[in-house]
C-alpha cells in the first residue's frame, strides 16, 4: 500500500461531498474572495444572508439581510446591483454588485455603491411640490399626487383633443429603460419625445448610422488583439464600468491599447500609445492610417469586396472607372492621396514616426481590431460625426466587424422584448424637436428649444424634464432660464426627478421620483458580445413580497411619496382618458381584469412569460414563474456569442416573388418574420413595388447583410449625397470650427466634454461619497500655456472668455494636456438660489439680469449642515467647481444635429474684481450662435429629394407614421 | 483532483461555506476568520511571490513569471496569479483536465503542464510556508497546513520528476552582504526568504524584542528590524544566526531533494554570514569600547 492512498481517498470523499451539495442546488466552493472578485453570497443563500455588524465591532453582532438584485441606474451601463435589505429594520444597509448579472460579473464602480447615498439623502424631494410663488422663486408647498395628476391630465386631454398634441414634451436625461415611455407617448398619439442625445453621442452615432444603419457600436474588446478608443473610455461615459473590464481583460491577455485623448486621462495612463493630437484632427489621422492599410496592401481585400458597397461609389463618383474592385483600390487610394502621414502628422501635430507606429499596430489586428468612440471628439467639434466614421473605417478595412475581438452593431448585442402593448406611431411631426433645417439629425434638437421657441415656433402646455437637468447639462442655460420663466412659452412644467436640480427651481411641479431601488424598469445594454436583459426593481417591495405581502402600489414601500414612473404614467394615462374614448386607456389596461389598470406584475409578467427566449424555461426548472424568476435573480442571459448575422443566410420561406437589384439587394414579398426582439432597427425603403428589403446577393448567396439601403457597409451614403451633403457622402476629414485656421490670434480650445470616473450628472450631487471623492473641476493648463499667460499657477485664479462670456475658475498647471489646449470637467458647478435644494454639492448663489445681460456670482461654498445624517455636519469640503456650461452658445452641427462642445476661448489672469466661479452671459450673443450656425444648414425644404422631412430608413426615437414624414405643402 | 481545490477553498477567508468543506476533509472543526485574518494577512501571506521573489514582496518578477505560467498555457491570469488558492484552484483544474481528456496530445500536454506548474510555482516553497504554519497556526490551521503538505507530498512523489531546480530558484540572487551592498539590502534580503533560507513574520520579531530584552516598535517588518538593529546590532545578528541554523537543520522534507538542498544551502549561507558579522560587530564595539575608555 502506498503512505499516500489516504490522500486519494480524501479527494474522492470531497468531490462526493461536492456533488451531493451542488445536486441540491446549494454552492459548495462559495468562490474565493481574491481571485475573480468573486466572493459573493451564494444565490441560495439571498433570502437570509448573514454578515457581522462592523458598526458593532468589536462586538460580534450578527446581522441578517435579504439580498434583492435590481439595476444601477447611474449611467446607462445598467449593470447589476445586489441590495443588501435588512431583515430587522426592512432598510437598504448597502449595494454591492450582482454576480449573476452577465454585463457587469458582479463589479461595479464608485457609482453603484453611492446608491446608498441617494436613497438616504436627507435633502431628497420625498413629496409632491408645487410652487407657490413665481416661477423659480423657491417657494414650495406639498401637494397629493392626486392633484398633480388631475392638473397634467387635464391639460395633456385639453391638448389632445384640441389637437394641439404638439404642445406635450417629454425631456428624457437618463432613460434607464428600453422604450417604456415612448410607447406612453405613442399610446398619447404624441411626438413629444426629447432626448439629451444631441448634447451627448449624436455625433458618435452619426458615424456609425451612416456605415451600418445601427447606430451604436459594441466592441468586443476583452478578445481583442489592439484595442483603440476615442475617449477617456475607462473613467467616463456609460460603458464605463462594463467596458473598462473587457479593456483591462484585453490588455492582461496581451492586447495593445492606444488612447487618442487631448486630456492624460485615466485611460490614456494605461496606454501602449497616447495620442494628443490636435483637437478635431482626429479624422486626419485614422484617414491616413487607411490609406497606408490599403497602399500597403494591409486590409482584408476579401471583406472589403464583399461587404462594402464600393460598386456604388464607382457608379456615382468614378464613372470613368470600369466597376471592378481592382479599379475601387485605385480609387480609393485617389480620394484619399493627400492624408499622408506627414499631412496627417502637421493636422494633429503628431509626430509622423509615432502614427506610423500606431498604423503598423492597427495593421497587425487584422480582425481583432475593437475601437470606440461614442462623445469624446465626436461630442466636441463641428464634424466630429466623422471621427467615428473615420475610425469603423478601420474595423471596415480589417474586416473586423462582428468578430471575435471586432466591434459588432450594437442590436445585435442587445435585446428589448416585445412588451404586452405596442401603440402605432404617431400621427404627428413635432418641429420643435425635429426641425426641417436638420433633415439628418441623429436625434431631437434638443438643447435649441428655447430658441426654436423664441422663434414662435411653437410653446408648450406641458413639458416635463424627466431625470433631467437641462438648465445646468445643456449648454447656453441662461436661455434655458428665460424660457422656463416664460409662463405664456412654457405653460405648465413638471420636473419628474430623484433629486433637486437646477431646472426644478423652475418647474411648477416637482415629482419624486424613484432611484434604482425604487422602480421598475426593464434595461439591456450592448457590453460584449451577448444578449441579456436586466431588470431593476423596488427592492422594498420585493422584500415585502418574499414576507408574503401584496404590494400594489410601489408608494407604499418606498421613502416618503416617491413613486415609480411606470406607475405614475399608467394612472396619468388613466386620468387623461378614463371612458377610453380618445383611445389612449386601452394600452394601459389589464388584460387579465378587464377595465382595471394595468399592474407592473402584470407589465413584466407578461414579457417574462412571452418575450424572452429560454426565460419561462430556466424559470420554470427553479419551480419559479419568469416573474419570481427576474424578482430574484434581477438578470437572464438570454444567448452568448451571437456572431456575424450579417454572414447569415436568408431561409428560402423568406425568399418570395424576389427582386433584386443591380447592386445586389434582394427584397421579398413575404412578410418579415415576427420577433419577440423588439430592438430598434433601421429600416431601409421597399422597392417601388412594395417589396421589403430582406437581404444582399454576396457571392451569389443571399445573406441578411446589414440594415442600410444597399444592405451592405456604406462606405459612400446615397443618404449623405441625395440630403444636400455629396462632399461627405464617403469618409471625410472636417475641419473643426476649433481647428487652428478658425482660432483668433491668443484662442486656446477648451474641452469641456470629460467628467470623472465618480461623477453621475446632476446626480452625484446626492451621493455624498461620491462629493468627498471629487468637489471641483480647475481648468488644465499646460506649463508652457501657464508660463506664456503670465506665470499662471496651480490654486490662481483665471478667467476663461467664450463667444457668449466668461467664467472664473482655479488653474491647475499639468503637462496632462496638450499645449495650446485647455481642459474643465463638466458635472461640476452645481449651484442654488435659495434655501431649498441639495447642498452637499451646491454653492449658493445670486443672479443677475438685465435685458439679455446675465451673470451668476457665488455667495457661499458649501458648509457642513445638521440633518437626519451626521454626515452632513461632518462636510469638510467648500468647493463645488464651477458651471461653465453657462457661458456656452448652441453648436449645432449641420448633419448630425450634435452639439460641438469644443470652445474657442481666451485664457489669462483673473482680474482684480473677479471671484471665484463668477459667471457672466449674454444671451443675444447665444442668439447671435445660434443663427450663424443655423445658417449652415442645408434644408429639408430646400434639399429634400422626395418632399420628406428626414430619409425614413434613419432610426428615430417614437418614429411617426410615413404620413407625418411629409413635408407641409409650401403655401 | 478535487483536493487541492478544497484545500486552496481553505486558504481564503473564511465563510460559512468553508465549514462543509472543512468537514469532508476531516479537519478538526472550521476555520475563524479573526485567526484567519491574523495568520495570513499579518502574517504568513500566501503568496509564491513573497518566498520566491528576489524582494520578498507581493508582485515584482516572481509573480510575473507565475503570470507568464498562465499565459504560456493560453488562460487570462487573474489579478492575483500566485496566491495559493489560485495556484492550487488551478493545479486541480489541469489535473482534473488531464484526466478527463481523451486525445492523447492534447492529455500530454495538460499533463506536462500541471507538471511544470507543480514543479515551478508549488513545490519550490508550499513546503517552507507550510511548515512556518505548523509552527505558528491555530489547531485548524496547523492541521490544514499538514495535510496540504502531505498532499503535495504525495503529488510531487507521482508527478514533479524533474531534477533542473525551478526556475524561481534558479534566478533568486544570493544573501546580500551589508559590508558591500550596505544596510537597507541587508534587512531586505533577510526579508526575502528565497534569499535568506527562512521566514520572518512578525511574531518572530516580537519574539526577538522580548527574548533579547529590546523595545517592540510597531510598524512594518523592515521597520521592525531597522528599530531593533538600531538598539542593539550583535545580540539581534545572534538571534538571526540561530534562527537561520535552525532552518537550514530543520528544512522540511516534504521538498524534493533538489530544492531542499537549496533552501538548506541558503540558510546554511545566511547563518554563516550572520556568524561572521556578529563576531566582526563584537570585536568592533569591544576596539571602540576600549578606545572610548
Amino acid at each position: 500500500m502506498s503512505p499516500f492512498d489516504d490522500i486519494g481517498e480524501l479527494n474522492k470523499r470531497v468531490s462526493a461531498a461536492r456533488q451531493e451539495t451542488e445536486a441540491r442546488g446549494e454552492t459548495f466552493y462559495a468562490g474565493a474572495s481574491r481571485i475573480h472578485l468573486a466572493a459573493f453570497p451564494p444565490k441560495e443563500r439571498w433570502n437570509d444572508w448573514v454578515e457581522l455588524d462592523s458598526r458593532a465591532w468589536p462586538e460580534r453582532k450578527e446581522r441578517r439581510y435579504s439580498l434583492v438584485p435590481t439595476t444601477c441606474f447611474n449611467c446607462e451601463s445598467a449593470c447589476g446591483l445586489l441590495a443588501y435589505v435588512d431583515a430587522e429594520t426592512l432598510q437598504v444597509r448597502k449595494f454591492e454588485g450582482n454576480p449573476e448579472h452577465p454585463g457587469s460579473r458582479g463589479r461595479n464602480c464608485a457609482k453603484g455603491p453611492a446608491t446608498l447615498n441617494q436613497i438616504q439623502d436627507p435633502d431628497r424631494v420625498l413629496y409632491p411640490l408645487k410652487r407657490a410663488g413665481k416661477r423659480g422663486e423657491g417657494k414650495w408647498i406639498e401637494v397629493s399626487w392626486d392633484a398633480a395628476l388631475d392638473d397634467l391630465a387635464t391639460r395633456i386631454r385639453g391638448a389632445i383633443v384640441e389637437e394641439r398634441e404638439n404642445e406635450i414634451m417629454y425631456h428624457v436625461g437618463r432613460p434607464g429603460e428600453d422604450g417604456y415611455t415612448e410607447r406612453v407617448l405613442a399610446a398619447w398619439g404624441v411626438d413629444g419625445h426629447n432626448s439629451h442625445t444631441n448634447i451627448c453621442s449624436a455625433g458618435g452615432r452619426a458615424g456609425y448610422a451612416y456605415w451600418l444603419g445601427f447606430d451604436r457600436p459594441s466592441p468586443d474588446h476583452a478578445n481583442a488583439d489592439v484595442i483603440l478608443l476615442v475617449s477617456a473610455h475607462l473613467e467616463s461615459g456609460h460603458y464605463f464600468n462594463p467596458h473598462a473590464q473587457r479593456v483591462m481583460e484585453g490588455k492582461q491577455k496581451g492586447a495593445k491599447l492606444i488612447v487618442v485623448d487631448v486630456r492624460l486621462s485615466n485611460t490614456a495612463t494605461h496606454a501602449d500609445h497616447w495620442l494628443a493630437p490636435h483637437p478635431g484632427s482626429e479624422a486626419a489621422m485614422f484617414l491616413a492610417i487607411a490609406h497606408h492599410l490599403v497602399s500597403t496592401g494591409r486590409y482584408n481585400r476579401n471583406f472589403v469586396r464583399r461587404w462594402w458597397n464600393w460598386q456604388e461609389y464607382l457608379q456615382n463618383e468614378r464613372p470613368d472607372l470600369t466597376p471592378t474592385f481592382e479599379n475601387f483600390e485605385r480609387a480609393f487610394l485617389d480620394l484619399y492621396a493627400e492624408f499622408s502621414f506627414d499631412y496627417a502628422a502637421r493636422e494633429s501635430g503628431i509626430e509622423e514616426r509615432r502614427l506610423r507606429e500606431v498604423a503598423e499596430l492597427v495593421a497587425s489586428a487584422g480582425t481583432r481590431l475593437s475601437t470606440h468612440n461614442w462623445r469624446s471628439a465626436a461630442a466636441g467639434n463641428l464634424g466630429g460625426w466623422q471621427v467615428s466614421r473615420c475610425l469603423f473605417l478601420l474595423n471596415a478595412l480589417l474586416g473586423a466587424v462582428a468578430t471575435e475581438g471586432g466591434v459588432y452593431p450594437n442590436a445585435w448585442n442587445k435585446f428589448v422584448p416585445k412588451p404586452i402593448y405596442s401603440p402605432p406611431h404617431p400621427k404627428r411631426w413635432n418641429e420643435l424637436t425635429w426641425p426641417q433645417e436638420y433633415p439628418l439629425s441623429m436625434n431631437e434638437m434638443s438643447f435649441m428649444l428655447p430658441h426654436l421657441i423664441r422663434d414662435g415656433r411653437g410653446k408648450l402646455e406641458v413639458y416635463f424634464s424627466r431625470v433631467y437637468n437641462p438648465v445646468w447639462t445643456n449648454p447656453d442655460g441662461f436661455s434655458w432660464i428665460e424660457m422656463l420663466t416664460d409662463e405664456t412659452k412654457v405653460r405648465l412644467h413638471a420636473a419628474l426627478t430623484p433629486t433637486w436640480n437646477e431646472t426644478a427651481f423652475f418647474a411648477d411641479y416637482v415629482l419624486p421620483m424613484g432611484h434604482s431601488s425604487e422602480r421598475h424598469d426593464i434595461h439591456s445594454y450592448e457590453t460584449h458580445d451577448a444578449q441579456w436583459l436586466g431588470f431593476r426593481q423596488p427592492v422594498l417591495r420585493t422584500v415585502r413580497e418574499r414576507g408574503g405581502e401584496h404590494i400594489a402600489d410601489t408608494r407604499v414601500v418606498n421613502p416618503g411619496e416617491v413613486w415609480e414612473e411606470n406607475e405614475f404614467w399608467i394612472e396619468l394615462s388613466w386620468r387623461i382618458d378614463p371612458d377610453g374614448k380618445l383611445g389612449i386607456r386601452k394600452y394601459f389596461e389589464s388584460q387579465k381584469v378587464p377595465g382595471t389598470r394595468l399592474t407592473v406584475d402584470e407589465y413584466y409578467g407578461y414579457i417574462f412569460e412571452n418575450s424572452v427566449p429560454g426565460l419561462p424555461e430556466r424559470a420554470a426548472a427553479e419551480g419559479l414563474s419568469p416573474l419570481a424568476y427576474m424578482r430574484r435573480y434581477g438578470t437572464f442571459e438570454i444567448s452568448r456569442k451571437v456572431g456575424a448575422l450579417h454572414e447569415v443566410s436568408v431561409p428560402a420561406d423568406e425568399l418570395v416573388d424576389t427582386q433584386t437589384n443591380a447592386l445586389g439587394r434582394v427584397y421579398t414579398r413575404a412578410p418579415k418574420p415576427a420577433s419577440v426582439n423588439v430592438v430598434p432597427v433601421p429600416s431601409p425603403d421597399a422597392d417601388c413595388d412594395g417589396r421589403r428589403p430582406a437581404g444582399v446577393e454576396v457571392d451569389g448567396a443571399v445573406l441578411r447583410g446589414f440594415p442600410t439601403p444597399s444592405g451592405k457597409l456604406e462606405f459612400y451614403s446615397p443618404t449623405l449625397r441625395d440630403w444636400g451633403w455629396p462632399e461627405y457622402a464617403a469618409p471625410a476629414y472636417i475641419k473643426s470650427h476649433v481647428h487652428r485656421d478658425n482660432l483668433k490670434p491668443g484662442q486656446m480650445v477648451l474641452i469641456p466634454t470629460f467628467r470623472l470616473p465618480t461623477q453621475i450628472h446632476t446626480r452625484s450631487a446626492n451621493a455624498k461619497w461620491l462629493d468627498e471623492l471629487a468637489h471641483t473641476n480647475p481648468v488644465w493648463i499646460n506649463p508652457i500655456d501657464a508660463r506664456r499667460l503670465g506665470a499662471i499657477e496651480t490654486g490662481n485664479l483665471v478667467r476663461v472668455t467664450t463667444e457668449i462670456g466668461y467664467f472664473v475658475v482655479k488653474a491647475w498647471v499639468t503637462e496632462g494636456i496638450r499645449p495650446g489646449v485647455v481642459a474643465c470637467s463638466h458635472h461640476m458647478g452645481r449651484w442654488r438660489l435659495h434655501e431649498v435644494g441639495q447642498r452637499q454639492m451646491s454653492a449658493s448663489v445670486k443672479l443677475k439680469h438685465e435685458g439679455d445681460s446675465w451673470a451668476m456670482h457665488r455667495t457661499a461654498g458649501v458648509v457642513p449642515y445638521s440633518s437626519s445624517d451626521p454626515d452632513t455636519g461632518r462636510i469638510w469640503w467648500t468647493d463645488a467647481g464651477v458651471h461653465q456650461n453657462l457661458t456656452f452658445p448652441v453648436h449645432p452641427d449641420p448633419i448630425s444635429g450634435m452639439h460641438c462642445w469644443h470652445q474657442a476661448v481666451f485664457v489669462a489672469k483673473a482680474e482684480a474684481h473677479d471671484a471665484y466661479g463668477d459667471i457672466a452671459a449674454d444671451t443675444a450673443g447665444s442668439r447671435r450662435a445660434y443663427e450663424a450656425w443655423l445658417a449652415m444648414t442645408r434644408p429639408a425644404l430646400s434639399h429634400s429629394p422626395d418632399n420628406t422631412r428626414r430619409p425614413y430608413w434613419l432610426l428615430r426615437p417614437l418614429k411617426p407614421g410615413t404620413d407625418a414624414f411629409r413635408l407641409p405643402t409650401p403655401t | 483532483m478535487e483536493l487541492f481545490r478544497a484545500l486552496g477553498a481553505l486558504a481564503e477567508r473564511p465563510t460559512a461555506g468553508h465549514a462543509p468543506i472543512a468537514r469532508s476533509l476531516g479537519l478538526p472543526g472550521a476555520p475563524d476568520a479573526a485567526t484567519y485574518t491574523a495568520l495570513f494577512l499579518l502574517q504568513l501571506y500566501p503568496y509564491a511571490s513573497v518566498y520566491v521573489g528576489a524582494e520578498g514582496m507581493l508582485g515584482g518578477e516572481a509573480r510575473d513569471r507565475v503570470a507568464g505560467f498562465w499565459r504560456a498555457i493560453g488562460l487570462v491570469p487573474p489579478a492575483e496569479a500566485d496566491h495559493l488558492a489560485t495556484l492550487l484552484g488551478l493545479y486541480a483544474e489541469l489535473r482534473e483536465r488531464c484526466e478527463e481528456e481523451t486525445e492523447p496530445l492534447r492529455r500530454s500536454a495538460l499533463d506536462r503542464a500541471s507538471c511544470a506548474l507543480l514543479w515551478e510555482h508549488l513545490v519550490p516553497w508550499v513546503p517552507l510556508y507550510t511548515q512556518k504554519m505548523r509552527a505558528i497556526g491555530d489547531e485548524f490551521y496547523r492541521a490544514w497546513a499538514e495535510l496540504l503538505e502531505r498532499a503535495l507530498r504525495a503529488e510531487a512523489h507521482e508527478h514533479a520528476a524533474a531534477s533542473l531546480l525551478p526556475l524561481h530558484l534558479r534566478e533568486a540572487p544570493s544573501f546580500a552582504d551589508p559590508r558591500e551592498a550596505g544596510a537597507q539590502s541587508f534587512i531586505a534580503a533577510l526579508l526575502a526568504p528565497v534569499r535568506s533560507g527562512f521566514i520572518i513574520v512578525r511574531d518572530d520579531l516580537a519574539r526577538a524584542a522580548r527574548q533579547l530584552g529590546l523595545g517592540l516598535r510597531q510598524g512594518e517588518r523592515r521597520f521592525v528590524l531597522e528599530s531593533l538593529f538600531a538598539q542593539e546590532r550583535v545580540p539581534v545578528l545572534d538571534w538571526l544566526e540561530a534562527e537561520a541554523l535552525s532552518a537550514a537543520q530543520g528544512v522540511s522534507d516534504a521538498f524534493p531533494p533538489v530544492i531542499r538542498t537549496f533552501w538548506s544551502a541558503r540558510a546554511a549561507g545566511a547563518a554563516a554570514l550572520l556568524q561572521r558579522l556578529g563576531q566582526t560587530e563584537a570585536e568592533f564595539e569591544a576596539t571602540s569600547a576600549r578606545t572610548n575608555v
